[in-house]
């Protein structure tokens, strides 16, 4: 056996499935709770619809997650507690690592898990009422709160990768900041789909574009920083044999780009406003987005493996 | 061997140097621990047909053939060389580091051991460790790998690989003895003038110390182990990953906000 | 050595026959000694003897080492053809390797120094092979290192116990205890031992083996015989076969082929994985009336007659399959290769019907037994009165077999002590006169265990003796002719290193090969080798079919010609069974097969039977060769492709391991490739079940040649041609 310098002799955990799509609804689920809070804080009273799209497309995501996760675990999954309570004998005390991206990460998913839900009912209810159930500055003191959460855990499932011994994963300090730009991005291209069937969303559509943009941008530049870090710790080569699921994550990227640029042309001519509603070309870039957001965690995941 | 008292450290010294490669160590091995071991499949490489450590393989000797073109050259004692592989019971263990169950604990032996009824199976152990040691055992959903025999150090037994090995390259004990008859074989070892033999693990250089710790007929790198510099437990990227984090973050929420924000329109 | 003068001088010349001379007549000229004849391929060794006083018919000597006709003056004249140049060409050893090893070697002469030679089939498997080992004695006797702790020529047994096989004669051309087998036309002991045991040839020595050889033969023969060897009926010595022909190995299953084998019995062995050119032997397998085989799992030969290709409706042999307990499954010894004879346990309880080889081969003698008495036949007596007191005759204990090996003396019932009180009048008995003093009255000294768990109390002389563990032929001696291991005057070479030294009234240290008080001083004092007859180490020799003195001669198959000696390359009486037998010729040339292969062991598998071993067929899990990378590159081949390897007699169809260990070597000007083929595979075992089409063409002997070195009939597996494709 011949061995590459300085390359760790190292075994793939091999995370695939339930993983992939874990961290593909983590980074949804931080994502759209972030993109509702902001839309509360920062948008009029008619960007209150897409915010509880995206309450609720964050809830869902959510109830996904340890479900995903517990079935990663095959046989052990009636242990999946053992996360949060330790069950060394004599040593039973709950479990909590700082230092360990994982074990924080059980937490927080907990936590999270009960500001998604609180947040989601709320829209509901709320939906149901026909106006705010809870007032306002007590409800944004709540969701930037759960926001902060939820930007947790869509960016912790990078760091998770990254606290490893792993080649590539470990090469890199951007995955954290990566997932969580794609994480919104892919956020807001399902809020954007969603508003299909609920028309009165759409004012946003224009806005959550915009911000689609944004988000782009980093990713582009998270993605810069990948490479260039990966490329200095030697490992490049291991991302060769995945360059086409790199390809779709870039599409994805540059979908998201040019659906803004589209949509910010829309509205200098006329505002947010002026959509009406959801049309084929939001609905093809929010598809190609969010196979851009799994692609991208599929090739930083296979690159380990 | 002097009986194996609790609260002392314990550890391997494996000697490559006069390792035969004939395997004695894997097979005790799974005789003891009742490991099935993986399907027979022909590697094509050197005479390694197992691979890699994994849950069925908690040993594993590692053939690296590197033999001067000049196939008549004298070759320094390096030409082909073999190694027992193990799980190095590290003194910072990367994989104890990130287990989010507490399930791999240190023994009274001063050796890293997985609870069987602790681990939950998330493998995070296992992209965690720089030595690729622990495999999933798909039967039980939990993590394997070498013990140090823990139950046979209970009963006062030294480990089944040690015991079976015919040359001594493995030689099992109290961790400073080890350590003591190592360096007496290294300095005989640079007497005979063979420079390149080094001992890997035994100061802290790597993981603070490892206790099963080698001596190598070449650098580090050569047997696929990190060398000094590049062995670092996977929390030196907690700090910086959650910066890049927090920085996208504060830029993506500044993004936000500026896109939603209120503006008067038609 | 010679040339240089780095051989032990006072070594040489007191206790080798470098200073015998030797007869005129003796020559050795173009590759051939004197006394060959070629249509018959045997050598008349008449002339390779000593130079002799017809008086004592002692041999004369020249203490001085000149005449030109001393075994000294010979041999300097023999090896001065091997210089440095022609071994590397010879050998493929580079000049400057060679010379290097050669510099240490010669160093070892010096009386404080002393190495050793540890060899195993790497030079026995050659139609050279006695040669080999003989070349090697005598480079240590030239050193000074017979006889001495650390030194020797030292066989590395094979099969934990292949010791204690041919102690106990396995070899046909034995009786236990390296008696010679009797042959036709002895009709008393008389005649046996004069044609039997060593001679005296000089004055000074003691030709112990000789002198006693009617004692150990009696006292055998008492142990078979019980009170049916009697003096007037010289001891029952026509009850022992008195062979006409070779009965060896290869032989065995060249009667088979010429259809004069009935049947076969065979235990702990597989005949048809094993030996050369397995197509043919299995041929010779199915030649056979009946097969009984007795082992603890199915093999190659019990499964012969369904081998792949084999239409077993074809096959006429009746075939039984005894199941045997495997050595595991018994209690025993093992004797290692210093003659340690160690006890063991039994580590598992045999499993099913198996029966220890003792148990079968006492009930089926029982059987026979019962026959000639109910029905008489030829020549019953040495069935009929066997001796076979065993306290249950169907299960005898080894421990009571034990005992009976070491023999006792009849008049007082009480086990021998020692070999040296063996009687020829019918008194003694033994079951193998080397083994007398194994055990005693007082019990089983092979059981005996202290060793290094206190090496201060145990290893008194520190010279790793350690005389109370186990017990060791002859006489719990740790090393022969130990008297060899201090000078003429009885002190010890290496005074760091003794083995046996002269205190002033008597010998210390090991246990002495010598009278103990016997004082080097006396101008009787024997010589150190006491079993031959000249007492002194043998440089020349007239004890090998093939020469006096060793001599390179090239395989049967090689792709040069002998540099040496281009006209006799190979070895002149190497035995060719296929053309004494008249069947075609099965060699080929490098023309058809130009790539050298050899085959070997690896630690992984032991032979073939752990392929039914689980966990070793996963470290070695499918049939392979190894290829130099050159070569490799040469023909396309990568480490992992499936290649064709065949020569004239067979191919196996295995997998390639591309590797630079095995390098071209330049060998008589040319270059050369080497092919290296495990031995582990046939068509049983886990791998072969596992995917029957695996199993077809994998028997390294597929490819071997049927031909046998001319003393041992040793099979050449260690060099032959063959050529390689990728398929
Ligand atoms: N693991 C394992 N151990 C075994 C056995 C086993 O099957 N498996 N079998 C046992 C038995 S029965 C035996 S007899 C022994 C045999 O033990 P070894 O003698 O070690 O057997 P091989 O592996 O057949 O061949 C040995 C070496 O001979 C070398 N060789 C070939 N030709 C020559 C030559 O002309 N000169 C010299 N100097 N070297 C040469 C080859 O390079 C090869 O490395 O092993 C015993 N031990
Ligand atoms: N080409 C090539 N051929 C070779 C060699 C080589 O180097 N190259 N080496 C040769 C040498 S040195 C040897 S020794 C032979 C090895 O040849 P074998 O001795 O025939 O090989 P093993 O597989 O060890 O066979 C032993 C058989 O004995 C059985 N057995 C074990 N214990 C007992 C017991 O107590 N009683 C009975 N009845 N059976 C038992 C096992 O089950 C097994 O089937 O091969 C020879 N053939
Ligand atoms: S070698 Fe790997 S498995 Fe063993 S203690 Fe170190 S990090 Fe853990
Ligand atoms: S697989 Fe088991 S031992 Fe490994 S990190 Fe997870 S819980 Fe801990
Ligand atoms: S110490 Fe025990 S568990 Fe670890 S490799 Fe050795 S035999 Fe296997
Ligand atoms: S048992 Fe000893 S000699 Fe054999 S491979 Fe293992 S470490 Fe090497
Ligand atoms: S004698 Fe030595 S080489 Fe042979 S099986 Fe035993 S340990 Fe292995
Ligand atoms: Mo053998």
């Amino acid at each position: 056996m011949l061995y590459l310098a300085a390359e760790h002799f190292v075994r793939a955990p091999q995370w695939l499935w339930y993983v992939l799509f874990y961290f593909f609804f983590a980074g949804i689920a931080g994502g759209s709770y972030a993109i509702a809070t902001m839309l509360r804080l920062s948008g009029d009273v008619r960007d209150e619809s897409a915010a509880r799209i995206g309450f609720y497309v964050s809830f869902v995501a959510t109830v996904v997650c340890p479900i995903l996760l517990t079935a990663d675990l095959g046989v052990s999954w009636p242990r999946f507690w053992h996360m949060l309570i330790d069950v060394t004998p004599g040593d039973s005390a709950v479990n909590f690592k700082y230092w360990s991206p994982m074990s924080v990460g059980a937490w927080a998913l907990l936590v999270f898990g009960f500001f998604a839900f609180v947040s989601a009912a709320e829209a509901w209810l709320s939906d149901r009422r026909g106006r705010p159930l809870v007032p306002p500055l007590l409800n944004r003191v709540f969701n930037v709160v759960g926001a902060v959460l939820g930007i947790f855990i869509a960016s912790y499932t990078g760091v998770l990768l990254s606290v490893s011994n792993q080649p590539v994963w470990s090469d890199t300090w951007s995955l954290g900041g990566l997932f969580l730009a794609s994480g919104l991005g892919g956020a807001t291209a399902l809020i954007a789909l969603l508003m299909r069937y609920r028309p009165d969303a759409a004012f946003s559509l224009g806005r959550l574009h915009q911000a689609a943009g944004y988000f782009a941008a980093l990713e582009v530049a998270l993605i810069i920083v990948f490479f260039v870090t990966v490329g200095a710790a030697g490992t490049l080569p291991r991302l060769l044999p995945w360059l086409a699921l790199w390809a779709i994550a870039v599409a994805g990227v540059a979908a998201g780009l040019v659906g803004a640029r589209g949509h910010m042309r829309v509205m200098t001519a006329g505002g947010s406003g002026a959509l009406a509603r959801v049309r084929l070309d939001t609905v093809v870039v929010s598809l190609l987005v969010l196979v851009g957001v799994l692609a991208l965690r599929a090739a930083v995941i296979f690159s380990a493996q | 061997m002097a009986t194996i008292k609790a609260g002392e450290t314990y550890g391997f010294f494996t000697d490559t140097s006069i390792c035969i490669g004939c395997e004695a160590c894997e097979v005790a091995c799974k005789e003891c621990n009742q490991l099935q071991g993986n399907n027979p499949t022909f590697l094509a490489d050197s005479f390694d047909n197992t691979g890699s450590l994994d849950a069925q393989n908690w040993r594993h000797v590692k053939f690296i053939e590197q033999v001067p073109d000049q196939s008549a050259t004298p070759g320094n004692g390096s030409a082909w060389l073999m190694m027992s592989d193990v799980c190095k019971h590290c003194k910072h263990a990367s994989c104890m580091e990130v287990c989010p169950t507490g399930a791999i604990i240190r023994t009274e032996f001063n050796t890293v051991f997985i609870q069987q009824d602790v681990c939950n199976g998330c493998r995070n152990c296992i992209a965690a460790c720089p030595y690729g040691v622990i495999g999933m055992n798909q039967q039980t959903g939990t993590a394997h790998k070498c013990t140090l025999c823990y139950d046979r150090l209970q009963g006062g037994l030294e480990p089944a690989c040690a015991k079976a090995c015919p040359t001594q390259s493995i030689q099992f004990g109290p961790l400073a003895d080890l350590q003591q008859a190592a360096d007496v074989r290294l300095a005989a070892l640079h007497s005979q003038g063979m420079n390149q033999a080094q001992l890997y693990g035994r100061d802290d250089k790597v993981y603070g110390g490892l206790n099963a710790f080698f001596l190598l007929m070449d650098k580090p790198e050569t047997y696929g182990l990190p060398n000094a510099d590049n062995a670092k437990l996977p929390s030196r990227n907690d700090l910086g990953g959650y910066i890049g984090a927090a920085i996208t973050a504060v830029l993506a929420v500044v993004g936000g906000l500026v896109a939603f924000r209120r503006r008067v329109t038609g | 050595m010679l040339q240089n003068n780095l051989f032990h001088d006072e070594y040489v010349r007191n206790y080798t026959n470098a200073s015998f001379l030797v007869k005129d007549g003796y020559a050795f000229t173009d590759g051939l000694f004197s006394g060959y004849s070629a249509s018959a391929r045997t050598y008349n060794i008449a002339s390779w003897s000593y130079d002799t006083d017809p008086a004592t018919s002692f041999a004369n000597r020249d203490m001085t080492l000149q005449n030109p006709r001393s075994v000294f003056q010979l041999m300097k004249q023999h090896y001065s053809r091997y210089t440095p140049e022609m071994v590397s060409s010879i050998t493929g050893i580079p000049v400057a390797d060679f010379n290097k090893v050669a510099d240490l070697v010669g160093q070892m002469g010096k009386p404080d120094k002393v190495m050793t030679i540890v060899y195993a089939v790497g030079l026995t498997h050659h139609t050279t092979g006695g040669q080999l080992i003989r070349s090697g004695a005598v480079l240590q006797l030239l050193l000074g290192n017979m006889g001495r702790p650390g030194g020797g020529m030292n066989a590395e047994r094979g099969h934990a116990n292949i010791q204690g096989n041919t102690d106990h004669a396995i070899s046909w051309e034995i009786l236990p205890g390296y008696l010679k087998i009797p042959a036709p036309g002895q009709k008393t002991i008389a005649d046996y031992v004069a044609q039997s045991a060593p001679k005296k040839s000089d004055k000074n020595s003691w030709n112990f083996f000789g002198t006693n050889y009617s004692k150990f033969m009696v006292s055998t023969l008492k142990a078979w015989y019980g009170d049916a060897a009697k003096k007037d009926n010289e001891f029952a010595f026509n009850f022992v076969p008195k062979p006409a022909g070779n009965a060896s190995w290869m032989t065995i299953y060249d009667q088979a082929l010429k259809g004069k084998m009935e049947g076969l019995m065979l235990s702990g062995m597989t005949a048809a994985s094993i030996g050369p050119d397995s197509n043919q032997v299995r041929q010779a397998l199915g030649n056979l009336k009946w097969l009984v085989i007795m082992d603890a799992l199915p093999t190659t030969s019990s499964e012969f007659w369904h081998a792949p290709g084999v239409d077993a409706s074809q096959v006429k042999t009746e075939v039984f399959m005894l199941p045997a307990t495997h050595w595991i499954e018994k209690e025993g010894s093992f004797v290692n290769s210093g003659r340690w004879s160690q006890w063991k346990d039994q580590v598992l309880p045999p499993q099913g019907q198996a029966r220890h080889d003792h148990w079968i081969l006492a009930d089926i003698f029982q059987r026979v037994k019962t026959l000639y008495k109910t029905q008489g036949g030829k020549f019953p007596d040495p069935i009929m009165s066997l001796t076979f007191d065993y306290k249950d005759p169907l299960k005898p204990d080894l421990d009571e077999i034990a005992r009976e090996i070491n023999g006792k003396d009849l008049s007082t019932g009480k086990q021998m002590t020692t070999f040296a009180n063996l009687k020829d009048d019918g008194t003694t008995t033994t079951g193998d006169w080397i083994y007398t003093g194994s055990y005693l009255d007082t019990g089983n000294l092979m059981k005996r265990r202290q060793g290094v768990q206190d090496p201060k109390a145990n290893d008194p002389t520190g010279m790793g003796f350690y005389p109370n563990w186990s017990w060791s032929w002859p006489l719990n001696r740790r090393v022969m002719y130990n008297r060899a291991s201090a000078d003429l005057n009885g002190k010890a070479w290496d005074p760091a290193r003794p083995g046996i030294t002269w205190n002033g009234s008597k010998w210390v240290g090991d246990v002495p090969d010598y009278p103990a008080t016997m004082d080097p001083h006396d101008p009787n004092a024997y010589l150190p080798f006491i079993m031959n007859g000249e007492g002194v180490g043998r440089l020349f020799s007239n004890g090998m079919v093939d020469g006096p003195l060793p001599e390179h001669y090239e395989p049967i198959e090689s792709p040069v010609q002998n540099p040496l000696h281009p006209t006799n390359s190979a070895s002149p009486v190497a035995f060719l069974y296929d053309k004494a037998a008249g069947r075609p010729n099965r060699f080929g040339t490098a023309t058809d097969y130009p790539y050298i292969a050899t085959s070997y062991r690896l630690t992984e598998h032991e032979h073939y039977v752990t392929q039914h071993v689980p966990h070793l067929v996963q470290l070695q899990p499918r049939p392979f060769v190894e290829i130099p990378q050159e070569l490799a590159s040469e023909k396309g081949i990568k480490s992992g492709d499936q290649v064709r390897v065949s020569s004239k007699r067979g191919k196996v169809e295995v997998l390639a391991l591309v590797t630079k260990r095995l390098g071209p070597m330049t060998v008589a000007g040319q270059k050369v490739y080497q092919i290296g083929i495990p031995i582990h595979w046939g068509y049983i075992g886990i791998s072969a079940d596992s995917d029957p089409s695996h199993g077809r063409y994998w028997l390294a002997n597929a490819l071997t040649p049927f031909v046998g070195d001319a003393n041992a009939r040793t099979p050449e597996f260690k060099a032959f041609l063959v050529n390689l494709e990728k398929i």
